[in-house]
C-alpha cells in the first residue's frame, strides 16, 4: 500500500483553479518532493493531504485512508508542518512540545519519550525553557520541526521546511530530516521552491506548475532525461517541453 | 509643510483608517449615549404616567372627604374610591387592575383632626417588578405633596382660629405613613427606600452582564484570531483531536478566564455601587427584608440562564472571529455584532418589560442577553415559570449557534473564510 495516493486531484478557489487534476504516489519510507514556483499548487496539495482543505474533485489517500471521509483517521497518521507556522508565544518551547506530546501520546511514558526526542531534534539546549516569543525565526522553525517529528508520524508533511532561513539553519533542518527518514523510516512529503534543497533531500520528485504535474521521477533520472546539471535546469526545460506539447 | 504638520497629518490618516478606532471611539459613543438617554427617557416617562390610586375611606367626617377631593384635583393622580372591608381586600382589588397606590384613610381621621390630635393616612405603593422603581417613588411623592398641601391648609385654619394644643399636631396634623407592597405582601419600608435598594439591583445586573459578555466575547475572539495571526491554527487543526474537542476546550478555557475577570470586576463594582448608595446598608434593609429572597432553585435557574448566555456569546464570537484575519479585526467584528444584541437590554434598567410597548418587548425577548437579566429579577420575585421560558429559549438558540460553529469548524471555511470590508482576496494556491 502506498503511503500517499493522489488521483486526478482538483481544487478550485472560486474561479481560480489551483489544482487541475494531479496524480502521484509516494511509497512508504520515501522522501518525496513537490517542487515548483510560488502559486504552483504545492501548498494546496499538502493542505488537502493534511485534511485542512477539501478537494473539488479527485481523490487523495494516506495509507489507504480517504482524507475527506476518514479525516480523523488520517490525522492520527500524519504530522503537518505548514509553511508559515508559529508556536504559542506565551509558552516556553518545552511547554509547547509537552502540549503537543500529550495530544499524541496515550501513556505517560510515551510523552517522556516524545519530549526527549523533541529536545534532541530541536537542538535548542537551555533556550527550550525560554518563552517562544523570545525565539528567532530559525529557532522557532527548529522547534516546529521537532514538534512535527517527535511524534514519529507515519507520514510527515512538510511545507517549505527551510523557507526563509539562513544557510546554517536551513542546512541543519535538512540534515535532521534526512537522518530522521533514514533512522526512523518515516515517509516524508516535502514541498519546496528551492530545487537544490529538494535535490539534496528527496528520493523522488514531482515538478508542479500552474496546478499541473509536468514530470515525476528521481532527481538522477530527471537530470539524465533532460540532460541537465541540476533540478533547476530540469524544471525550466520541462516547462518548455510541456508548454510546447500543449 | 513643516515636519510637525507632516507627522500630524500622517497620525490622523493612520488613526482614522483604523476601523477599531472609528467604531469604538467615534461611532459607538455617538450611538451609545443618545440611546442610553432614550432608554432612560422611557423609564422616566413611565414613572411620570398617571398615579392610579385606589382609595379606601373608612372616615365618615369632613376631613376624610377633603383629602379625597384634594387627591382628585391633584395633577397626574387618578383616584378610584372603592368599598372594602379591610386593607387586604383593598390591596387585592388594587392588584387586580393596573393601580399602583392604595391610600387608606382611617375611621378616626376627621375626629382626630377636629380634636387637634395628630392623625395619619396610609400610603401603599405596589411594586410590580424590579426596574429602577422610579414609578413607585414618584407616586409616593405625589401623594405626599397632596398631604403636605392639606397640612398647610389645615395648619393655617387652626392658627387663624387660634387653636391651642400640641404644636406638632397643629402644624402637621396629617402624617403619611408609607409602605411598600411586594409580591402582594406588605413591607414596612417606604417605597423610596425600596426603590433605592431595587435601583442598585436593576442597574448592577445588566451592567455586570454587559461587562461579562463583552469580556467573554472579546476573549473568545482574541483566542481564535490569535491562532490565525500567530499561524498556529493550521497545526492545531491537523492534530489527532476532534474539532468539537478543540472548540469545547477553547470555550471552557476562555470562559474560565472570563469568569475570573468577571469576579474581579464584580468585586470592584460592588464597592463602587456601594459607595454610590450607602443609605441602604446604613438603614440595614436587605433584599430578604423586602421578601425578595433567593432560593437554591432560583439561584440554579439564574446560573443556568447566565451560563447559556455566556456559551452563546462564546460560540458566536468564535464563529465570527474565524472571518477575521487578525486579533484587532476580530475584536472589532465581534464588538460590532455583540453590541446590538447586548445593548437594548439596558432598557430594563429603567423600565419593566411588562410595561413596554409590544414591539420593544418582542425585540427584547428575541435577544438572548435579555433573559439572564429577566431571570435575575424572576429569581428575586420567585417567578420560576418566566425563568423556564427564558432558559428554554436560550437553550434553543445556544444549541443552534453551537451546531453552526461546530459545523463550520469541520469545514475548510475555518481557514479560508474572510470578511473583507474592501475588495475580495483570492485564495492562496
Amino acid at each position: 500500500m502506498p503511503a500517499v495516493r493522489v488521483e486526478k486531484l482538483e481544487k478550485d478557489y472560486g474561479k481560480v483553479k489551483a489544482l487541475k487534476g494531479i496524480s502521484f504516489e509516494v511509497k512508504e519510507g520515501e522522501i518525496f518532493g513537490l517542487i515548483g514556483p510560488n502559486g504552483a499548487g504545492k501548498s494546496t496539495t499538502l493542505r488537502i493531504l493534511a485534511t485542512l482543505l477539501f478537494p473539488t474533485a479527485g481523490k487523495a489517500e494516506v495509507f489507504g485512508k480517504d482524507v475527506v471521509k476518514q479525516a480523523d483517521n488520517v490525522r492520527k497518521l500524519i504530522s503537518y508542518l505548514p509553511e508559515e507556522a508559529g508556536a504559542y508565544k506565551n509558552l516556553t518551547g518545552y511547554e509547547y512540545l509537552e502540549f503537543m506530546a500529550k495530544l499524541y501520546a496515550k501513556t505517560g511514558k510515551s510523552v517522556e519519550e516524545m519530549l526527549e526526542l523533541g529536545k534532541e531534534i530541536s537542538d535548542l539546549g537551555n533556550r527550550l525553557y525560554d518563552k517562544v516569543s523570545t525565539y528567532s525565526k530559525g529557532m522557532t522553525r527548529k522547534l516546529l520541526l521537532a514538534r512535527a517529528l517527535m511524534v514519529k508520524p507515519r507520514l510527515a508533511i512538510l511545507d517549505e521546511p527551510a523557507s526563509g532561513l539562513d544557510i546554517i539553519n536551513a542546512y541543519s533542518i535538512r540534515q535532521t530530516i534526512k537522518s530522521f527518514a533514514r533512522n526512523e523510516g518515516v515517509t516524508f512529503l516535502v514541498s519546496s521552491h528551492n530545487m537544490l534543497e529538494v535535490e539534496f533531500l528527496c528520493d523522488k520528485v514531482a515538478l508542479i506548475n500552474e496546478g499541473v504535474i509536468i514530470e515525476i521521477g528521481s532527481p538522477r533520472e530527471l537530470k539524465e532525461k533532460y540532460e541537465a546539471k541540476n533540478l533547476e535546469e530540469v524544471f525550466m526545460r520541462a516547462i518548455r517541453v510541456s508548454a510546447g506539447g500543449e | 509643510m513643516s515636519d510637525f504638520w507632516i507627522i500630524v497629518k500622517k497620525e490622523i490618516k493612520d488613526l482614522l483608517r483604523n476601523k477599531q478606532i472609528i467604531f469604538g471611539m467615534i461611532i459607538l459613543p455617538l450611538i451609545l449615549f443618545p440611546a442610553l438617554g432614550q432608554m432612560m427617557q422611557i423609564g422616566i416617562e413611565q414613572a411620570q404616567e398617571e398615579t392610579k390610586v385606589v382609595l379606601v375611606n373608612f372616615d365618615k367626617g369632613e376631613y376624610g372627604s377633603l383629602l379625597v377631593k384634594s387627591l382628585e384635583i391633584a395633577p397626574n393622580v387618578t383616584v378610584t374610591q372603592i368599598q372594602a372591608k379591610d386593607l387586604q381586600e383593598a390591596i387585592k382589588k388594587a392588584g387586580e387592575k393596573d393601580y399602583n397606590v392604595v391610600v387608606v384613610i382611617p375611621s378616626d381621621f376627621s375626629q382626630k383632626i377636629s380634636s387637634n390630635e395628630k392623625t395619619y393616612v396610609e400610603v401603599y405603593a405596589i411594586f410590580k417588578g424590579i426596574s429602577a422603581g422610579m414609578r413607585e417613588g414618584m407616586s409616593e411623592g405625589r401623594i405626599n405633596a397632596v398631604v403636605q398641601v392639606l397640612n398647610e391648609y389645615l395648619a393655617k385654619l387652626k392658627i387663624e382660629q387660634n387653636v391651642q394644643g400640641d404644636p406638632e399636631a397643629i402644624l402637621k396634623p396629617i402624617e403619611a405613613k408609607s409602605y411598600s407592597i411586594i409580591k402582594g405582601r406588605i413591607v414596612e419600608v417606604p417605597p423610596s427606600v425600596v426603590s433605592g435598594i431595587i435601583f442598585s439591583q436593576a442597574f448592577s445586573i445588566p451592567l455586570v452582564l454587559f461587562i461579562m459578555i463583552t469580556y467573554v466575547s472579546q476573549m473568545a475572539a482574541t483566542t481564535m484570531a490569535a491562532e490565525k495571526e500567530n499561524k498556529t491554527l493550521e497545526t492545531l487543526l491537523t492534530l489527532p483531536v476532534k474539532r468539537i474537542t478543540i472548540i469545547a476546550g477553547k470555550m471552557i478555557g476562555t470562559a474560565g478566564v472570563a469568569l475570573i475577570s468577571s469576579i474581579a470586576y464584580m468585586i470592584g463594582m460592588k464597592y463602587y455601587i456601594g459607595s454610590l448608595t450607602p443609605q441602604t446598608s446604613e438603614i440595614g434593609i436587605s433584599l430578604e427584608d423586602l421578601g425578595l429572597s433567593i432560593t437554591p432553585k432560583g439561584a440554579f435557574l439564574f446560573a443556568l440562564s447566565l451560563f447559556l448566555a455566556i456559551v452563546f456569546a462564546l460560540s458566536i464570537s468564535m464563529l465570527l472571529s474565524v472571518f477575521a484575519e487578525d486579533v484587532r479585526s476580530a475584536t472589532t467584528l465581534v464588538s460590532m455584532s455583540i453590541m446590538p444584541l447586548l445593548f437594548p437590554s439596558f432598557i430594563l434598567m429603567f423600565a419593566d418589560l411588562e410595561t413596554l410597548p409590544t414591539a420593544i418587548k418582542s425585540i427584547l425577548l428575541a435577544l438572548p442577553f435579555t433573559h439572564p437579566i429577566l431571570a435575575s429579577r424572576a429569581m428575586l420575585m420567585q417567578q420560576y415559570s418566566q425563568m423556564y421560558f427564558g432558559i428554554a429559549y436560550l437553550s434553543v438558540i445556544t444549541l443552534i449557534t453551537l451546531y453552526i460553529t461546530a459545523k463550520f469548524f469541520s469545514t475548510e471555511k475555518v481557514l479560508t473564510a474572510k470578511l473583507k470590508f474592501g475588495k475580495r482576496k483570492r485564495g492562496r494556491a
